[in-house]
């Protein structure tokens, strides 16, 4: 074990042991309270039996909880397959949908680290050589000049970028491909157009589509959850329907509003998705949206055909293959609906897989129409459909959080500006932000990586650019006299938030609670009983 | 003709075979999936900001508002002062930056130096004294542009040299080739500079010299530091092609064909015709999970295979 920062590609692939520590102090420090270090949560060490049970070797975490291979032939055979696996990526039918940016981020990068600046993961790491967006890149690069280009070997032994493909190697390889979010913000910063970002997703790719490894709540329990029960959440469409009627209950009981949803309606305009989670973890998101969408006269409906009322799409983070059969199944619902177009609900990566990067995977009748609720949300304020007094807000400091899914990804910058403008009128921007954010540290699937000491690892180091980032923004208004609110319209960004939030006492010692857009918009609708969002922690 | 100038001619070509097959090789790959990223400069009133189309409610309606002007400027930034370095990586930036320039100052040089040859076998005269002002003009201007070019290409080669040498994290993440493209580089340069001052400061027998090129004729016998220097130029374009160095190209697909590409699938269009065609690819990843035939069967299987243990 070493307390080294400074790994090279050689260690990385013959080192014994664990590659480096993590702890605490070495982290990028933290604004006021937290820049006392008691403050901050010790970092959890697994214990000897799980760190010999399980492939921990590159930072004593795991995502993957892959168990140990025990002889030198498993370890043979599973190089092997990892290899096998290399090259289908740089296959033209294998990897058709992500081949020529994958080829030019293998054969262009300069090495000039500019993007190292941009990654919050390696700043806030303390600089920690592994997590730096080019290690990876690095690795796949010397991956393919020694085993998929052909004489490759041969030549990058000559000029110095070769490697060998050791079960070490492939180990780390498997966890380092769970510790970057793809927010793609190294990408924006690139002079040449390399995507160290997308490296990470690829190396997802040769786990999942040709190892069968996967990270546990993204795979078996997510997208083949979803494929076989309806929903990530194991919510089936009985429970889904139950669900409903329950919540129907319940908001007549806050609002006072006798409310029905409109379901399975056929040839509705819109067809709403939301990510199931919404309605088992935050369902005053989808009950808001109910209430605006009905007092603007907005015709549309939920759906409860199986997958039709969970817009997630977890494919989108390791698995190509999973990702074109969730998008597919929903294209088809709402087909089958005959609405004119599909809203996604206040989800990122649902947005970004299914307006985004599914658009190339839906031909003819499948290609329906579909959008953001961020951009609807914006059309219904400016049409003035709805009565907002902005002053019910007056008592709740707000900042807004981009989803990098929604913002960098899909230049979805200004709809939800506007409308927390009107309905806040103490708004204040983080630094950076808009398309220059930071990821909340939960992206890419992090946020449901609950196992083990994972979470660890996300609310210190990957959620920390985004701690930092509310901390700035509130700081003159730290102390818990003033309510603070985090608008982040994306249910990703706020389980990565409620974790962080819990972890830090965020809520108790500093009075910062976080939420979606809708909420806010409600709170400040005059038809609506006062108090819509109530002011505490759950 | 002499070893020299055949070896002029097999560089040139080798160049321009090895980046048309490199540019090729990157056209002709299978369409992608959508893969954008923010602020797209074509975005007409929406670039400053980095906003898109989807900001816009049923924006499959209406017309895509593209400013080709906007484009062209954020990449004259991007392509001349290397922005993105510039704000995001400092202390390299006052090499690269220099380096680059320098490069395109040679490129321009030695364009000059070209056409200075072709108009030579017409026999018009390209020098300091001639009455023909095209001549003189290019008489005059390649001077600047070859001895600013060289000079600052040095400097900032040497400088990135330097760099890679003794900045931790350049030096850590450096291999062998990193370090010989910039010592071939400082070598094309220095050596270029040294028979300027030297022996050829109006640059008037590298002229002669590509006349002759063009025009397929012999030459005169060339001093031993000319011929240094145009082996190393040669060797220089032989090597280019096979190395990220020609991201010129590559920086065209990375930008065009992927970070700024929001071309949205219409039905009926081409690019509905290219996302059929890869459809039908045959896959076989050997997961359990994947129902082996086209891509088109594995995303609509749904029986779902076994599942990772």
């Amino acid at each position: 074990m070493s307390n080294n920062k400074k790994v090279t590609i050689k260690d990385f692939c013959h080192k014994t042991g664990q590659l480096v520590e993590l702890d605490v102090p070495e982290f990028a420090p933290l604004p006021p309270p937290y820049d006392k270090l008691d403050l901050q949560p010790k970092f959890k060490a697994l214990a000897d039996e799980t760190k010999e049970k399980y492939e921990t070797d590159l930072d004593g975490i795991t995502a993957v909880k892959f168990p140990r291979p025990e002889t030198e032939e498993e370890k043979r055979e599973l190089v092997g397959k990892f290899l096998s696996g290399l090259k289908k990526l740089f296959d033209r039918e294998n990897n058709w949908g992500f081949l020529q940016p994958l080829f030019l981020t293998i054969e262009y990068c300069a090495k000039c680290q500019t993007c190292a600046s941009a990654c919050p993961i390696y700043n806030e790491s303390g600089e920690q050589d592994i997590y730096r967006p080019t290690f990876r890149a690095e690795l796949l690069r010397r991956l393919y000049k020694s085993y998929v280009k052909k004489g490759g070997r041969f030549l990058a032994k000559i000029s110095g970028d070769d490697i060998d493909a050791t079960w070490a190697m492939v180990a780390r390889t498997m966890e380092l491909a769970y510790r970057c979010s793809v927010c793609r913000r190294c990408a924006q910063t690139c002079p040449i157009g390399v995507d160290n970002g997308l490296v990470t997703r690829e190396l997802r790719k040769i786990f999942s589509q040709e190892m069968g490894i996967t990270v546990e709540p993204l795979h078996k329990k997510g997208s083949v959850q979803q494929l076989e029960k309806g929903s990530s959440t194991g919510m089936t469409p009985v429970a889904f329907l139950d669900n409903i009627e329950f919540l129907e209950e319940e908001m007549e009981e806050r609002t006072g509003l006798n409310f029905k949803w409109p379901m399975d309606k056929a040839g509705a305009e819109i067809l709403l998705i939301h990510n199931a989670g919404e309605y088992l973890a935050w369902p005053e998101n989808p009950e808001a949206f109910a209430i605006i969408l009905d007092a603007a006269g907005i015709d549309y409906t939920l759906s409860s055909d199986l997958m039709g009322y969970d817009s997630v799409n977890y494919g989108v983070w390791y698995d190509d293959v999973q990702f074109a059969k969730v998008a597919l199944k929903h294209a088809q619902i709402a087909k089958e609906l005959g609405v004119k177009k599909i809203v996604l609900g206040e989800c990122g990566h649902a947005h970004k897989a299914l307006t985004v990067i599914a658009d190339r995977v839906f031909t003819g009748d499948f290609n329906i129409p579909r959008e953001s609720s961020l951009t609807l949300l914006h059309e219904i304020v400016k049409q003035n459909a709805l009565k907002l007094d902005p002053s019910r807000n007056d008592h709740i400091v707000t900042t807004l959080h981009d989803p990098c899914n929604v913002v960098r990804l899909m230049g979805i910058v200004e709809p939800q500006r506007e409308v927390l403008k009107a309905v806040s009128n103490n708004f204040r921007e983080m630094a950076p932000h808009g398309v220059h954010n930071y990821c909340c540290g939960g992206g890419s699937g992090f946020a449901i990586t609950q196992d083990l000491n994972f979470p660890d690892w996300r609310n210190s180091v990957s959620c920390r650019a985004k701690l930092r980032q509310i901390l700035d923004v509130f700081q003159d208004i730290i102390e818990p006299e003033h309510n603070k609110y985090v608008c982040a319209p994306c249910s990703n960004c706020k389980g990565a938030m409620r974790d962080m939030f819990t972890y830090y006492g965020l809520f108790e010692r500093c009075n910062i609670l976080y939420g979606g857009l809708v909420e806010l918009i409600v709170n400040a609708m005059v038809d609506i009983r006062e108090g819509f969002l109530e002011w505490e922690w759950h | 003709m002499s070893e020299l100038q055949l070896l002029m001619y097999v560089a040139y070509v080798v160049f321009f075979i090895g980046t048309a097959y490199r540019a090729r090789k990157m056209a002709t790959m299978p369409v992608h999936l959508r893969w954008d990223l923010y602020p797209i400069p074509h975005e007409k009133n929406k670039h400053h900001y980095g906003g898109s189309y989807f900001e816009e409610i049923d924006w499959w309606t209406k017309p895509a508002e593209v400013s080709v002007t906007s484009e062209l400027k954020e990449m004259s930034k991007e392509i001349i002062f290397i922005q993105s370095m510039y704000y995001n990586n400092r202390p390299l930036w006052i090499f690269s930056f220099p380096f680059h320039f320098g490069l395109y100052l040679s490129i321009v040089f030695v364009l000059m130096i070209f056409l200075s040859g072709f108009l030579g076998i017409f026999g018009f005269e390209v020098s300091g004294t001639t009455s023909n002002f095209i001549g003189r003009a290019l008489h005059y201007l390649t001077m600047p542009f070859g001895i600013i070019g060289s000079v600052l290409g040095c400097f900032g080669a040497v400088g990135l040299l330097i760099s890679r040498l003794t900045r931790e994290e350049l030096k850590r993440t450096s291999v062998r080739s990193d370090y010989f493209n910039l010592v071939l580089l400082i070598a094309v340069f220095a050596s270029g500079l040294y028979v300027w001052a030297t022996e050829d400061m109006t640059y008037t027998d590298l002229r002669a010299f590509f006349t002759n090129l063009v025009s397929f004729k012999g030459t005169e016998p060339v001093s031993t530091g000319f011929a240094i220097h145009m082996i190393l130029a040669a060797a220089f374009l032989i090597y280019l092609p096979f190395t990220h160095m020609t991201h010129f190209v590559g920086k065209y697909f990375t930008y065009h064909k992927v970070r700024w590409e929001d071309e949205a699938n219409v039905k009926g269009s081409k690019l509905e015709k290219r996302i059929t065609e890869a459809l039908g690819y045959r896959i076989n990843w050997s997961a359990p999970h994947i129902k082996k035939g086209t891509w088109a069967e594995a995303a609509t299987a749904t029986e779902d295979g076994g599942q990772n243990e």
